[in-house]
């Protein structure tokens, strides 16, 4: 948009959203930046978190959990939503009330209604949370998909890879998931993002990861819980941006051995 | 001559065999998880070893500063050799009950610690072991199961005011409130609806302003009107909310003292508690019981014993690599008592009046303000509970 | 084109039995999970619902559900939802639209950025906001020098006003994560050519972006009415219960140390909760309707 108008808003709009989410965050920071008896400033909370025994034991875990969630994610949600936009149009909005009622159940009755009927095989074992957290973020996953592939020509995409000879699978993997990344980046972050910070249902399900252990762990340490807080943040920050680059490095791969095949055809 | 030789010898051989027959007797004819008493164990000796055997103990929501649960924690843990688990260290009662009821069984808790209210449930759905600690005549009958010993009172507390010193104006009573220079400062320590210590704080405003334990009413009117003052702050009452200077002024437990006192200080706060001159609202005592269904019952019954025993000794802090070598009768001798641990948390333990008369209890700490007015402490029912509860579910959202 | 769609379908149900079963092999995994990891617990709640204890089953959960406070609940839950969704569904479109057109570097900032906002919630979500915005604040007392006093105006952060602004710290980074996509697919050949055809750019904007857009938007609003809908640690954690919404109920009737003995009517409520959800799907059906209609 051109008009002068616009990009003043722009600005104003750039600087008020700055404002609303960098003011609480940096208070925080700054909070867990605090020394004992609030005498300046200090880096002791921070250090504090990696004296504290079971700390790589519970990030492990919950990382594991989060890659797992991701994984399991994008294996069953993305090849169901592109079905349901191609073939299985009927039941799509079916699906998509049904994709919405992890987020409205409490997850308090998730877990009692959980313990109540799962066998004790799965129970025992602490991956069953990694199923858990990709049923929880199925809102989230399935409408970032959902919204993606509305707005690629699909229908066009699949039945030229179809008159080119493609199978159903070989289709989904190199012509439609490149055309939806970003819906699928969002889809992997949030799922990550969830996993690495969810406590409610771990706590009621009671395993102990990373969230839970904060809590357990800052107890009594009011200056350590925040600063775990923000750690915990940066943490899932830091995750995503490596997700990130893990997936450049493998498309820049696939694409620079494209560019080899044209020149190996060409010569 | 031959005769006292050969008595003498069977005699010797039954001396010999006596302690390893009796301690099998025990161990074999006794499960763990049926004893009901430190008799079939054998003794303190008896149950130690069982306990160390079995290596762990599952607790349930115990707040590490809540009546020092944390150095009893610690204490057991290191004298015992047994790697101690809090399931929800901040859940409810229900929780516990709810955990029980549902959870697999290695999840299960050992041992809990729960308010008079979820007692119904429990019992009815017969969740609890029987089981009656070394001490148990010292519990009074009001507050233990007499029947069946499954449940049995472990500390009670009371309601006091605390404040952060820095307000010009310090507060004696629950009145003291209403004042301006409270404006924007006083907060509950959580919803009435779900939290007993919030519960029991509209019960001490009650009694302040004209009610009685038996009638909430006053309470709810005296928040609507702090609330119309704008003294009151609807926030949380937790310490991350204090920190953050959300509230300044909050009624708790007196036994949640020694830790907020603690963590103010981390902040560069100073906070005190106060009883209010107004209302002496004492809490129905808590309730500990066995889980019947315990992964490890006999750490179980060896924590109940802990819980129970008046001994003055060592804290964490003062054992000795010597002490853990010591039998099981004489280490669980040398160390401080689980009473007078509710003591050095500022609670007041069941069998309080028992230690006075013998001068087992040591001295409370220093930062809780012991009440030393005329006001008898009162202590809401059960029944009076329950009424309250559905009144407030209506009224509290509406404030 | 059109042709070519329409023999597939008859092609498929030409052969209909087992093939058309496998066709819907794609939504199996999915199918099995959801199944298996939701439904399931689900239908336990919905059993628990009608146990009135010791055996009889019946209504009067439900029953009690349909009382005041509960109902009261359930219009201030649905209020919270309602404006929430809206105001960060149109402040978090915005700032789509803005980062779409900015360089695919700082897009991927801004997405992990929001990953990581959207999944803030509970105690650390309610300590920063009081840290910033309560009665002490950082960003009240910068304001009070400047001569600005929100709290005298009569703002308070443990409102329901206050609620929908914690809310938005979460809903405006989902909502730039969720519709972003949808900006993705739209193209430069369809400004061009309503420039060609001498249309506005108001016009633009009512034929041809809001009509593209609209399905999609609809859709990413949606999710943020059902998070904020059922959202419980961050309205515990900021409000202790002085608002009363659904999901708090709930957890006081389920999990609180006070009131035990009517656990099946938390189940109730839940039920309730998605119920409510089915009939706000059908508004959104109806509205997508309409949408294509025009």
């Amino acid at each position: 948009m051109k008009s002068r108008i616009f990009s003043g808003t722009r600005y104003l709009i750039l600087g008020l959203g700055l404002v609303f989410f960098i003011a609480p965050v940096a208070s925080a920071i700054e909070f867990s930046l605090r020394s004992y008896g609030n005498k300046g400033h200090t880096m002791a909370n921070y250090s504090w978190i990696f004296q504290q025994e079971d700390f790589f034991t519970n990030i492990t875990i919950s990382l594991k959990l989060a890659v797992l969630s991701a994984v399991i994610t994008v294996v069953t949600v993305v090849p169901a939503v592109t079905f349901l936009h191609l073939e299985g149009q009927r039941y799509k909005r079916i699906f998509e009330f049904l994709a919405i009622l992890p987020l409205v159940v409490p997850v308090v009755s998730l877990a009692i209604g959980a313990q109540k009927a799962m066998p004790l095989f799965i129970q025992n074992s602490q991956y069953e949370l990694a199923f858990f957290y990709v049923v929880i973020a199925i809102p989230y996953t399935f409408q970032s998909l959902n919204v993606g592939l509305s707005s690629i020509p699909l229908k066009t995409l699949v039945e030229a890879s179809r008159s080119l000879g493609a199978s159903f699978a070989k289709t989904v993997t190199s012509v439609i998931v490149p055309a939806i990344r970003s819906a699928i980046n969002a889809a992997v972050f949030l799922a990550v993002t969830l996993s690495f910070g969810e406590f409610t249902l771990t706590s009621l399900l009671h395993w102990e990861t990373f969230p839970v252990w904060i809590t357990r762990v800052s107890q009594g340490n009011v200056l350590g819980s925040i600063a775990l807080s923000m750690f915990s943040l940066i943490g899932a920050w830091t995750l995503l941006i490596l997700v990130q680059s893990a997936q450049n490095v493998q498309k820049n791969r696939r694409s620079k051995s494209q560019v080899e095949e044209m020149e190996e055809a060409t010569a | 001559m031959r005769k006292n030789f050969a008595v003498g010898v069977v005699a010797a051989m039954v001396v010999a065999i006596l302690p390893v027959a009796t301690s099998s007797v025990s161990f074999g004819a006794v499960k763990a998880s049926n004893a009901t008493s430190i008799k079939d164990f054998g003794g303190m000796n008896g149950l130690v070893t069982a306990c160390k055997k079995e290596g762990k103990l599952n607790v349930i929501t115990l707040p590490r500063d809540w009546a020092n649960y944390g150095e009893a924690m610690d204490l057991f843990s290191k004298a015992f050799g047994v790697k101690i688990f809090d399931d929800n260290p901040d859940g409810s009662s229900a929780y516990e009950v709810q955990t029980i009821k549902t959870a697999p069984a290695s999840k299960q808790p050992d041992v809990v610690d729960v308010g008079v209210s979820v007692l119904d449930d429990a019992v009815g759905n017969d969740i609890f072991a029987e089981y009656r600690v070394a001490t148990w005549d010292a519990i009074p009958n009001a507050w233990k199961d007499t029947l069946n010993a499954k449940y049995y009172g472990d500390y009670a507390g009371q309601i006091a005011i605390m404040y952060d010193t820095s307000i010009p104006f310090a507060p004696k009573s629950i009145k003291d409130l209403l004042r301006p220079e409270f404006k924007g400062l006083v907060a509950i320590s959580g919803d009435p609806t779900q939290a007993q210590q919030a519960l029991m704080s509209v019960f001490a405003a009650s009694v302040a302003n004209g009610g009685s334990t038996s009638n909430i009413q006053p309470g709810i009117d005296f928040f609507k009107q702090l609330k119309a003052n704008g003294n009151f702050v609807p926030v949380n009452g937790n310490t991350a909310n204090f920190a953050a200077g959300a509230y300044k002024v909050v009624l708790n437990w007196n036994f949640n003292g020694p830790g907020t006192v603690a963590a103010a200080k981390q902040l560069g706060k100073n906070v005190k508690f106060v009883i209010p001159s107004d209302a002496v609202l004492q809490g129905t005592p808590y309730m500990q019981a066995i889980n019947k269904t315990a992964p490890h019952p006999a750490c179980a019954r060896l924590w109940e014993e802990f819980m129970y025993s008046q001994n003055k000794g060592k804290i964490t802090s003062q054992l000795t690599a010597a002490d853990l070598k010591l039998p099981g009768d004489k280490l669980f001798a040398a160390i401080l008592g689980g009473q007078n641990i509710f003591i050095s948390g500022g609670a007041t333990p069941i069998q309080f009046p028992t230690m006075v008369a013998k001068k087992l209890n040591i001295a409370p700490p220093a930062s809780i303000t012991s009440y030393a007015g005329k006001l008898a402490a009162v202590t809401p029912s059960a029944d009076s509970q329950a009424a309250a509860k559905k009144i407030l579910v209506a009224a509290w959202p509406n404030l | 084109m059109t042709l070519m769609t329409s023999t597939q379908d008859t092609t498929i149900r030409k052969n209909g039995g087992v093939s058309s079963l496998l066709k819907l092999t794609p939504l199996a995994p999915f199918s099995l999970i959801f199944l298996f990891f939701f439904c399931w617990p689900i239908f336990q709640i919905l059993k628990n619902s009608l146990d009135q204890g010791k055996g009889h089953y019946g209504l009067s959960a439900y029953r009690l559900m349909f009382t005041k406070p509960y109902m009261h609940a359930f219009t201030t839950s649905l209020q919270l939802s309602f404006y929430s969704s809206l105001t960060a569904g149109v402040i978090g479109a915005v700032i789509a639209f803005y980062v779409h057109r900015s360089k695919s570097g700082f897009k991927s900032i801004i997405a992990m950025l929001s990953g990581v906002l959207a999944n803030s919630g509970g105690v650390p979500l309610a300590f920063m906001f009081i840290a910033a915005f309560g009665a002490q604040g950082g960003v009240v007392t910068v304001l009070k020098k400047l001569g600005i006093d929100i709290y005298g105006a009569g703002f308070t952060l443990y409102s329901l006003t206050g609620l929908i602004l914690v809310y938005s710290f979460f809903q405006i980074p989902l909502m730039v994560l969720v519709f972003t996509p949808a900006l993705e697919g739209m193209r430069n050949e369809w400004r061009e050519a309503n420039n060609s055809l001498g249309g506005t750019n108001i016009q633009f904007l009512r034929w041809v972006l809001i009509p593209v857009l609209f399905p999609a938007f609809l859709a990413s609003i949606l999710l943020l009415f059902a998070s904020a809908f059922s959202a419980f640690a961050t309205a515990r954690a900021l409000t202790g219960g002085s608002v009363g919404l659904v999901p708090l109920v709930i957890g006081s009737l389920i999990d609180g140390n006070v009131i035990t003995d009517q656990a099946n009517l938390g189940d109730a409520l839940a039920v309730g909760m998605i119920f409510v959800s089915a009939v706000v799907m059908v508004f959104y059906g109806f509205s997508l309707r309409w949408a294509r209609g025009r």
